[in-house]
């Protein structure tokens, strides 16, 4: 049987199953930076005070410490995971290739995980408990261990973007994919913004302090490690986009939603001030307003660049390989890959799939309906919901009145020849073509209500020719046995 | 089933791998699998087992058993911690030779994968609750506050280890996979159900919290009991309530156990009555004759010994379990994860276990040596020129990482 490696899918009809992995991964990526850039500040100021002396410094790190415990290490360590869970329901063949590329990789950074772990709770637990130089050695060791966190996880989310090296396509090899000009100055980047995060994050918790003076010292220091690392990561974002493929860059410009310039611009001038103000007066620095920006962050920045990072790929979801809708669409003779469009293209994309029913296997008239619905669910669904809401919804798409002859045309001459940039190559037999468009054309016109409704009609319909074939044999069988009799 | 529907069922499986291959040989990845999962359910057990003491002294008036809660909530707040970071790692190595298995499983009931992760921070988060709530009182035997956050907290860890039971349950019905995707003729793409469970099963993982907890209760009056401001009546009655918890839990646990053999599904043939069906339940029943005979009076080596002892008895379990899958899916359905394509990458092999012993060994040694010792302390502790050499071993080591993994990096980037 020539099939392929394609999952069940899932469909979440109100934001899209896309977007429940972003709101993941934002949420994630607001935690996690935020616990390393305190790791390595927390690394400074124990040195600070092991060398000055300094009980203050080593409370501030306890406060800071348990706030970042409770807040960022917990929904950090949890979301960290649950990426992998979000991105195995509604990406399991993206997610399965990364895993199979960089298992290794994945279980170191898991080691640093584990020191990172023991470690917050000794930094936390064991201040005024062991002397300031011990406490100062394993606050290093944490800080260090957090920052390989980030170095591993870079080279991975970069190979999604585009392998570190062209040869690897040719040649394989762990390192051809892991490094290149892309890892290198993403990691900088987002160690960049790392910081901006643990500034802003940290003013929640310099907001509590009582003595005046070690306010104004701890506001400075934050103030002034957002505003250089802020300008910094804005810098290296231009430098980023030099480093990404064409084809994302294409992307960039013409896919992404306009707010996304605005929000960015908008996030770093809101950020910088907001750091100017609070080293000029360090008593602005209240929890309320230091928490306002940590979600000004959040909703400004971190979604737009985790919605722009997903997007950029397109139509590729992993290493240039891997399609948005899962299939693979690429030899890849150094890790004997093979593209999985010839397959699909002499039996079709429903004959290919594992797990298409087997009353959908060939598409007729009693089907097609529920067989568009399949092939919209594999095809389409990652990238366009189905439904009116969720992301990119499909009917948006499609003109007023649109009929089954021009959706067809649609399909065949620009799906089935990947002739959108952004969009994978979706072979289909004509047999297919015509159920994809007639969903297509009443999804539009009566949404999901039509379809539900069309879906009943023919599973009753071939429910009921099946009762009637049954009790048919029944029957002959038994009038057979009569007979012999 | 007839041999087509296997037939058919096998090819549908093999079709599911992953077209990328393994870095290495299977049996690496699933032998880590089964190491790490045994760290992980024990630290998942260590922490229902101490949740349940705390919220029993939560709710008993007995000063004995508020202490004893108070102190037992600290280990089961670090417990989820590493209980969670400890899963990390069974998960990664489940996917890579099961993947077809473990992401049709998880798809299926998407709505409860994602619904796992909020469900686990709103458990966890409930714990700090009630620690916030109630950590300032220096008086340890007063009635505690919010004590509804423990019970939702306990609660809600028992609903996310259901949802990871019935995931791995599901894995062991690749037959009825279609079945649960097409009910009644048409495709469900909610993923909002959960398909398949044995309660047998899941009710023998968790009711081993209970010598777990035990394990800890013992080990816990040893450690203390060395320092100079330790209330020995106290820690002598936790450390016998503590050899009662691992004698009864283990009963009760193999009763289960065999529960959970009498109940498995046709496919797993005569796994129960075979040597690693027998052989989880025995070890488990020994763990309660080991605590009868080797916890006697102060028995100083062996009340620190019974959580390895319980470690030693969970990796076989692990192993039993595996081998169970390994039953079902290989010996019914013909997938063999041994059979995986291998594309060998021997740098990054090397690199993981160099960063596993070396970095992780050191680091962790120098941690939990200041730990352990800074916890039988009273007043500051000040480690030894030895330990604190350690120290400086291990951020030398941590650091030397760092350095070659940007120095590899860049020789690959500039000279490849």
């Amino acid at each position: 049987m020539d099939l392929i490696s394609l999952y069940p899918t899932w469909y979440e009809p109100t934001v899209g199953s896309g977007w429940v992995i972003a709101l993941i991964a934002t949420f994630h990526v607001l935690a996690s930076h935020t616990s390393v850039g305190a790791a390595l500040l927390f690394a400074y100021l124990s040195n600070k005070a092991y060398r000055e002396d300094r009980e203050d410094l080593l409370e501030f790190i306890k406060k800071y410490g348990l706030f970042l415990m409770v807040f960022t290490y917990v929904a950090g360590s949890i979301t960290g995971p649950g990426i992998w869970y979000s991105t195995t329901v509604a990406s399991p063949s993206g997610i399965g290739s990364l895993i199979h590329s960089f298992v290794w990789k994945w279980a170191a950074e898991w080691v640093f995980f584990v020191i990172e772990v023991v470690g917050v709770y000794m930094i936390v637990y064991l201040v005024g408990k062991v002397d300031k130089k011990t406490h100062m050695k394993i606050t290093v060791i944490f800080g260090i261990a957090s920052l390989a966190t980030m170095l591993i996880i870079v080279g991975i989310l970069s190979f999604m973007m585009t392998p570190g090296k062209e040869i690897w396509f040719e040649q394989g090899g762990f390192l051809n994919a892991f490094y290149g000009t892309n890892t290198f100055i993403q990691t900088f980047m987002r160690i960049a913004f790392m910081f901006t995060m643990t500034a802003v994050v940290g003013g929640i918790v310099v907001a509590g302090i009582k003595d005046p003076a070690f306010k104004k010292e701890m506001a400075r220091k934050l103030g002034g490690l957002g505003i250089i690392s802020t300008l910094t990561g804005a810098a290296l974002f231009q430098w980023y986009l030099t480093a990404v493929p064409d084809q994302a860059l294409l992307v960039m410009e013409n896919r992404l939603p306009e707010y996304f310039g605005p929000s960015i611009i908008g996030v770093i001038v809101i950020t910088i001030t907001y750091f100017i103000v609070t080293m000029w007066q360090p008593k602005f620095v209240i929890e309320s307003f230091a928490g306002f920006m940590a979600i000004v962050i959040l909703v400004l920045g971190l979604w737009p660049e985790e919605v722009a990072r997903e997007s950029m790929r397109k139509p590729w979801v992993a290493g240039q390989y891997v399609y948005s809708n899962q299939i693979i669409g690429r030899d890849v003779p150094g890790m004997g890959i093979k593209s999985q469009l010839p397959i699909i293209e002499k039996i079709g994309i429903l004959k290919a799939h594992p797990f298409t029913p087997d009353a959908l296997r060939t598409v007729n008239e009693g089907n097609k309906i529920q067989a568009g619905e399949f092939i919209t669910m594999v095809y389409c669904s990652n990238c366009h919901s189905p439904s009116k809401t969720g992301i990119r919804p499909l009917h948006r798409y499609f003109p007023e009145g649109i009929d089954q002859a021009r959706m067809e045309k649609y399909v065949k001459g620009v799906l089935t020849t990947g002739n959108i940039a952004y969009m994978p190559k979706m072979p289909m037999l004509d047999s297919e073509i015509e159920a994809l468009s007639a969903y297509l054309v009443l999804n539009k016109k009566g949404g999901q209500t039509a379809i539900n409704k069309a879906i009943e009609s023919e599973v009753n319909a071939r429910n009921h020719t099946a009762l009637k074939t049954s009790v048919h044999t029944t029957r002959t069988t038994a009038n057979a046995q009569q007979e012999a009799k | 089933m007839d041999a087509s529907q296997v037939l058919q069922v096998t090819e549908m499986v093999q079709a599911l791998q992953s077209p990328g291959g393994i870095p290495n040989h299977p049996i690496i990845f699933m032998g880590l699998a089964v190491l790490t999962f045994a760290l992980h359910i024990l630290f998942v057990q260590l922490m229902l087992g101490t949740s349940l003491i705390t919220l029993w002294g939560a709710f008993s008036k007995a000063h004995y058993w508020r202490r004893l809660a108070s102190a037992m909530l600290e280990v089961a707040k670090v417990s989820t911690s590493v209980a969670i970071v400890l899963g990390v790692a069974p998960l990664l190595f489940v996917q890579v030779v099961y993947d077809p298995h473990w992401y049709t499983s998880n798809v299926l009931s998407a709505m409860w994968v994602i619904a796992f992760i909020f469900i686990l921070i709103v458990a966890y988060w409930a714990i700090y609750y009630y620690y916030f709530q109630n950590n300032k009182h220096k008086d340890k035997t007063v009635q505690p506050k919010a004590r509804w956050s423990m019970v939702l907290s306990l609660v809600l860890m028992l609903v996310v280890g259901f949802i990871m039971h019935s995931l791995t349950s599901q894995m062991l019905h690749p037959e009825l996979w279609k079945t649960w995707y097409t009910p009644n003729g048409v495709l469900d793409y909610s993923g909002s159900k959960l398909h398949a469970y044995n309660l047998w099963r899941f009710a023998f993982f968790i009711s081993m919290a209970i010598p777990v907890a035990g394990a800890m209760l013992v080990s816990y009056r040893r450690f203390k009991s060395v320092r100079s401001d330790a209330d020995q009546d106290y820690l002598n009655w936790a450390g016998a309530l503590g050899k009662k918890w691992i004698k009864v839990g283990s009963i009760v646990a193999t009763g289960l156990y065999i529960a959970w053999m009498m109940t498995l599904p046709e496919t797993a043939g005569d796994f129960a009555t075979s040597f690693w069906g027998i052989i989880g339940g025995v070890l488990v029943l020994s763990f309660a004759l080991w605590a009868q005979f080797r916890l006697k009076g102060e028995a100083k080596f062996c009340s620190y010994m019974a959580l390895p002892v319980a470690l030693v008895i969970g990796l076989m379990v692990a192993i039993s379990r595996e081998m169970l899958r390994y039953t079902i899916l290989d010996g019914f359905f013909g997938y063999n994860f041994l059979d995986y394509k291998i594309v060998f990458d021997w740098f990054s092999t090397i690199h993981f276990f160099a960063t596993f012993l070396i970095v992780g060994g050191s680091v962790l040694t120098y941690f939990l040596t200041v730990a352990w010792q800074a916890g039988q302390t009273v007043g500051v502790y000040t480690p030894s020129p030895f330990v604190d050499r350690l120290g400086t071993i291990a951020i030398w080591i941590i650091s030397i990482w760092t350095f070659l993994f940007l120095a590899v990096g860049f020789y690959v980037w500039a000279f490849r």
